[in-house]
């Protein structure tokens, strides 16, 4: 055969399963017939219904098998009623073909396996379990007839437990080895704060049971390279300056320092029994204290390095695999990180060009104004008029721009998180102020919860409070603002309550887009209550990575 | 007396302009915040002259200015502005205030261009002169409309919205959005209604 149809058959049954079963089924079906027909001691009862019904299945196999070959839906659609035939039609050969050459085991392992190539485990056992009881009923039933032989008949009910305990296991072994753990279920509780590498490196730990590990990863073909250790309760970080592993072509591979043995598989699945001391570095290896464990490769978009985990109770050749998928997830953890941080960074970037305009706007405007009454004053002064007073009036509104400078620059400097606290403490500095500018009462109360604010949220919501206060006052003429802080299912509350005007029942209620755009960019959500006498803003932030 | 009406958000502004005219020939009739305010203040007061600020909190200073430009009987303005852009800047210049100040400049400035104002004369910040002529010179300098863009600046000229633009043109009102920022960027203009201002000058080039 030559290559080009090898591959043409590869590709008619590559990621098949469906078509896989459904021409299982067709050959079944053949070669049963055949069988029976060679084979005149069989089937013994029901001989004429038994040939008319394994027709009618050969005939429904090959329908089937034409009408599912190129349409997934219909194969979706028909697994299961096929699954019921099949069994169906196990249960059936059980009871009329009961003799020595009775070909009811093939039969048996059709719906299993389907069972185990199209679902998972449990699907298996399920099918396992409903089999073994048909075979039992079947049994029973035949139970008084010539041919029937209770040693042979316990004899193949053992056979059928023992292959579908083999295959059980088989489903739950691939679930565990592929599927041990979700990157994406870890996102949420992967802090933006916390070292990656300690992370990454526990839940690798966690998945295998590993009482330690390490976890070395540098920029991609450089070194040195960053680790971080987890020896049973201690745990450091440190420069390594050599490579741990020599050559980089094993994604995983199980070591043994004392033996002088790694094991490792090609891609083709063939085990490859090397020396340790031709790919591990030894004084690396003696400076973690590596006995016996498993090494897996990670790679992620910039990094390059290695998982090392030792103490792995049970440690066996399926470890290999293993090794190879949490390596992945490693990468896929480290990346996650990353995206993480270049995402919290661009938005600390971009909150810091918005205070720095808001500065300029603020700083520009209260300036102008102090030269204006600077100005108002001197002609005063020149008149006669007595200035002392609006030299003072001049020198308050100085030190409390001075404040707010202050609070825009330490807002600047300041790390990518405050406490709840902090950020109330700012909000009544701030609401203290506006009341004075606006003439207004406005408070500011919280429910005393612990949390940490991204400071992009510390900043929207001073944000949110200027320009509440302002449209409240603008628009509704309002004489007292209460404001509410709170911390609810990972969000930050913000209501804003204020006894202005309202919306009148008759005039639609004016949606406060400045307010409404500066929520949606922090992916948050407004509701706005009002009615004549009194406007309720109700904003809701997310705290979490989604923000 | 000349009778004053001041339009300014800004507390500190507004109160500094509040003490710059007490006990002068000036009276101050009231203070508005927004442009809606404006707009019924003016026609409530009758102000001789308007101090105003161009960056209100629900629309521009300029739109105050247009309106009053068309009314009958208009009062002396002199727009007060922190900075202004480009579009801002041709804005402004064609609707030819009596007076420009910029906020940043020495207030003694803002006395001299209130007086020669309510003298009847003009007075015009020289740095806005400079940044006006900067401006003109950038928009003569910008490369011509095409066909397309001319079609489509022709009918935002006309009120259209972009949905009816679109079934006019036999596009998507997707394409009309990115052709019109386009335009926005081509020609420094921050919104349709500057374009629309700015439309016959563009088309007759």
């Amino acid at each position: 055969m030559s290559l080009l149809q090898l591959t043409a058959l590869q590709s008619l049954f590559r990621y098949q399963s469906g078509r896989v079963i459904a021409l299982g089924r067709v050959m079944l079906g053949i070669m049963f017939m055949i069988a029976v027909a060679f084979d005149h001691s069989e089937p013994h009862l029901a001989i004429f219904r038994t040939y008319a019904m394994l027709t009618l299945y050969g005939a429904v196999a090959i329908l089937l098998a034409a009408a599912t070959w190129r349409d997934w839906w219909l194969d979706a659609r028909l697994a299961v009623p096929a699954h019921l035939t099949d069994m169906t039609v196990f249960t059936v050969i059980v009871f009329s073909a009961n003799g020595t050459t009775s070909p009811f085991f093939l039969f048996f392992i059709l719906p299993l396996l389907s069972a185990a190539i199209r679902w998972s485990w449990r699907e298996t056992a399920i099918t396992a379990t409903a089999l073994i009881l048909l075979f039992l009923i079947a049994g029973a039933l035949i139970a008084g007839d010539h041919s029937f032989e209770l040693e042979r008949f316990v004899i193949r009910a053992g056979h059928l437990l023992n292959l579908s305990l083999l295959l059980i296991w088989f489903g739950v072994h691939q679930l565990r080895t592929r599927l041990f753990f979700h990157a994406d279920d870890l996102d949420a509780e992967l802090g933006h704060r916390e070292n990656p590498l300690a992370r990454a490196l526990e839940l690798a730990m966690t998945s295998v049971a590993a009482r330690g590990g390490a976890l070395i990863v540098g920029p991609t073909g450089e070194e040195p390279s960053d680790g971080y250790s987890i020896n049973g309760e201690e745990a450091r970080s440190y420069n390594v300056e050599r490579p741990l592993v020599r050559n980089a072509t094993h994604p995983s591979l199980l070591y043994d320092m004392a033996e002088d043995h790694v094991l490792t598989r090609r891609p083709d699945g063939h085990f490859r029994f090397l020396d340790a001391s031709e790919l591990v570095d030894r004084e690396e290896a003696l400076a973690l204290g590596l006995r016996e464990g498993l090494i897996a490769e990670v790679r992620t978009g910039t990094l390059h390095g290695w998982l090392v985990l030792w103490d792995i109770p049970e440690i066996s050749t399926d470890y290999i695999d293993l090794g190879r998928e949490l390596g992945r997830a490693t990468g896929a953890i480290l990346d996650r990180h990353a995206l993480f941080t270049a995402i919290e960074t661009g938005a600390a970037a971009r909150t810091r060009l918005t205070l720095a305009r808001d500065v300029h706007d603020s700083v520009i405007q209260f300036l102008a104004g102090t030269a204006i009454r600077l100005e108002a004053i001197k002609r005063a002064a020149k008149s006669g008029a007595a200035v002392e007073g609006d030299l003072d009036d001049l020198k308050r509104l100085l030190v409390e721009e001075q404040g707010e400078l202050r609070g825009f620059v330490s807002a600047l400097r300041r790390d990518r998180e405050v406490d709840l606290a902090e950020a109330v403490a700012e909000l009544r500095v701030l609401a203290d102020r506006l009341s004075h500018q606006w003439s207004v009462e406005c408070r500011v109360s919280a429910n005393g919860e612990t949390a940490a604010i991204p400071i992009r949220l510390q900043l929207d919501l001073q944000h949110l409070l200027r320009e509440a206060v302002a449209n409240a006052v603008r628009h509704g003429r309002a004489k007292r603002i209460d404001v509410a802080l709170g911390v609810q299912d990972n969000h930050l509350q913000l209501d804003v309550a204020d006894n202005g005007s309202g919306f009148s029942p008759s005039r639609p209620t004016v949606e406060p887009w400045s307010l409404k755009e500066r929520v949606e960019r922090a992916h948050g959500s407004l509701r706005l209550v009002s009615a004549p006498g009194a406007t309720n803003i109700s904003i809701s932030l997310p705290l979490g990575a989604a923000a | 007396m000349t009778t004053v009406l001041l339009v300014d958000d800004h507390p500190m502004i507004g109160a500094a302009l509040e003490m710059l005219l007490r006990d002068t020939d000036y009276e101050l009739l009231g203070r508005a915040r927004s442009v809606a305010d404006a707009n019924s203040k003016l026609s409530k007061l009758k102000p001789d002259l308007v101090l105003l600020d161009v960056n209100l909190p629900d629309g521009s200073g300029l739109d105050v200015l247009r309106k009053l430009s068309r009314a009958r009987s208009r009062p002396n303005v002199i727009l007060l502005t922190a900075g202004m852009d480009d579009s801002q800047s041709l804005a402004a210049a064609e609707l030819d205030p009596q007076g420009m100040v910029l906020k940043t400049s020495d207030p003694s400035l803002l006395t001299e261009c209130i007086d020669t104002v309510a003298a009847g004369g003009r007075w015009i910040d020289p740095e806005i002169a400079q940044r006006t002529g900067q401006a003109q010179e950038r928009a003569a300098s910008a490369p011509p409309l095409t066909r397309r863009e001319r079609e489509l600046v022709e009918l935002v000229r006309q009120g259209l919205r972009n949905r009816d633009i679109a079934a006019e043109l036999g596009v998507t009102e997707g394409t009309v959005k990115v052709y019109l920022h386009a335009i926005f960027d081509k020609f420094r203009v921050g919104n349709r209604t500057e374009l629309a201002l700015r439309a016959a000058d563009l088309i007759s080039r």
